[in-house]
């Protein structure tokens, strides 16, 4: 693992700041999502192993979303960014549940300053009503420009704070060994529970949940095998 | 084309999508401007007012709207269009993508990480997920512009409805297959007893989210966990 100067802490910013853009405003290229978010946040700080397996712990949080109309959720990217930051460099049965902890609560975060930027861009929007009722180009590209600018803006702040939180856990908590693991386990238990969640909310009792079904059965068979 | 992907950059509760789509629908009216600025300065107005839809499947309604404008379709009758295209847009995108496309991809992907491909399992989401999209999208785009006002029917005798069926299916087969191996991936280094504590766990989870308290998202759930474990270890239990 790296060490953490501002030539590590830097380009994990610009990171949480291009994931947290990624979720809703541009270019939604799936950054965002967990796995890949935590991987590459991993690799910034030469930790790639934690970064994954942190990043598919928050990925299993992630399938209970369904971001669909106006629903609000929780923005998991910035949050793993942090989330890792904590993890890294501790064997992960170790590291795992204080770095999950920190991510869900940025993760809530996340989502409650998502609301923010929406309503500022409202707001923005109305002060600018009359010039695009009158069909002012520039009135668009001002207000479109600036959205964008809010919520790189929110996930930087965001992952700002979460790193700033993560050193300070590094440096301030210290858990005995067995609180640690049953951390982990509580972790990984909770994010089993809302993958399985998501799974049957999608599947219903229509025919994709045979097809979930058999993908268990499936599943179940090759970690037995493996 | 490129302006579509950030159709949702100024994503509001008033007109959610609509500034993000009159951001993208600047250059395509453009050559209205020389043939009928007044037109033109209605188009632009119409195309920031309220829209909603996946944004993947936008460009159906920013192409079929455009061309619309420059067939002098009255302007009520356009605004009708877009009001209507939010539902189905909205729908068939989000089930195609977000319910589809998007957890088959990741349970593949988790299924390719905990069987070792590491990178090359992140790697080839990414590919695949935004090679699909970006297809989708050009494809979306164009489509509208073709069909104008008959984008409706145009959307109906494409490949998507057929897509939605299939991709279902498939999401749900490989999440399923997903979750007992990366819960075996992460348990097994514990032994049987902590890999039965995190089972209980989640199934209290699963218990308390769905069934005895609903108001309580997982996320809320974990960390409620977390605290009372917190608590119980503090106090010695």
């Amino acid at each position: 693992m790296n060490e953490l100067t501002p030539g590590v802490i830097i380009p994990l910013l610009l990171w949480g700041t291009l994931v947290g853009l990624d979720l809703v405003s541009v270019p939604q290229a799936m950054i965002s999502r967990p796995l890949v978010a935590g991987t590459v946040a991993g690799w910034l700080i030469g930790d790639v192993h934690a970064g994954l397996r942190i990043g598919v712990v928050f990925e299993l949080f992630a399938l209970d979303v369904l971001p669909v109309g106006a629903v609000r959720y929780p923005d998991y990217g910035p949050a793993t960014v942090a989330a890792v930051v904590v993890g890294a460099g501790f064997p992960w049965q170790l590291g795992m549940g204080l770095s999950i902890a920190l991510g869900l609560v940025l993760a809530l975060l996340g989502g409650w300053t998502l609301q923010l930027v929406r309503r500022s861009n409202a707001r923005a929007i109305q002060r600018r009503a009359a010039a695009l009722a009158a069909g002012e180009s520039r009135a668009i590209r001002r207000l479109q420009y600036g959205g964008l600018l809010r919520d790189a803006g929110r996930g930087l702040l965001l992952t700002l704070l979460g790193v700033v939180f993560a050193l300070a856990i590094r440096e301030h908590v210290h858990l005995d060994e067995q609180t640690h693991l049953a951390l982990t386990l509580v972790a990984v238990g909770s994010a089993l529970a809302a993958a399985a969640n998501g799974a049957f909310r999608s599947s219903g009792r229509s025919a994709r949940f045979k097809w979930l079904a058999a993908g268990a059965g499936a599943g179940v068979l090759l970690a037995v095998l493996t | 084309m490129l302006r579509l992907l950030a159709v949702q950059g100024t994503w509001n509760y008033e007109r959610m999508l609509g500034v993000g789509m009159g951001y993208a629908a600047e250059p395509l009216l453009d050559d209205l401007k020389a043939v009928d600025p007044v037109r033109h300065g209605e188009a632009v107005a119409r195309s920031v007012e309220f829209f909603n839809c996946n944004p993947y499947l936008a460009g159906l309604a920013l192409g079929a709207t455009a061309r619309a404008e420059y067939e002098a379709v009255p302007g009520p009758q356009i605004v009708r269009l877009r009001t209507a295209l939010c539902s189905p847009l909205g729908a068939m995108g989000d089930e195609l993508f977000w319910a589809g496309l998007v957890p088959a991809l990741i349970g593949a992907a988790l299924i390719g990480v905990v069987l070792g491909a590491g990178w090359w399992a992140i790697v080839g989401f990414l590919v695949v997920y935004n090679g699909v999209r970006l297809w989708t999208s050009y494809w979306s785009l164009r489509l509208g512009l073709q069909s104008g006002m008959k984008v409706g029917a145009a959307i109906g005798s494409s490949w998507l409805p057929q897509a939605i069926e299939r991709v279902g299916p498939a999401a749900a087969f490989a999440i399923g297959a997903a979750i007992p191996l990366v819960a075996d991936w992460y348990l097994r280094p514990f032994g049987w007893s902590a890999g039965l504590g995190a089972a209980g766990v989640a199934m209290a989870g699963i218990a308390l989210t769905r069934w005895f308290a609903p108001f309580l998202s997982t996320v809320r759930f974990a960390v409620a966990a977390m605290i009372f474990l917190l608590i119980l270890r503090r106090v010695g239990v």
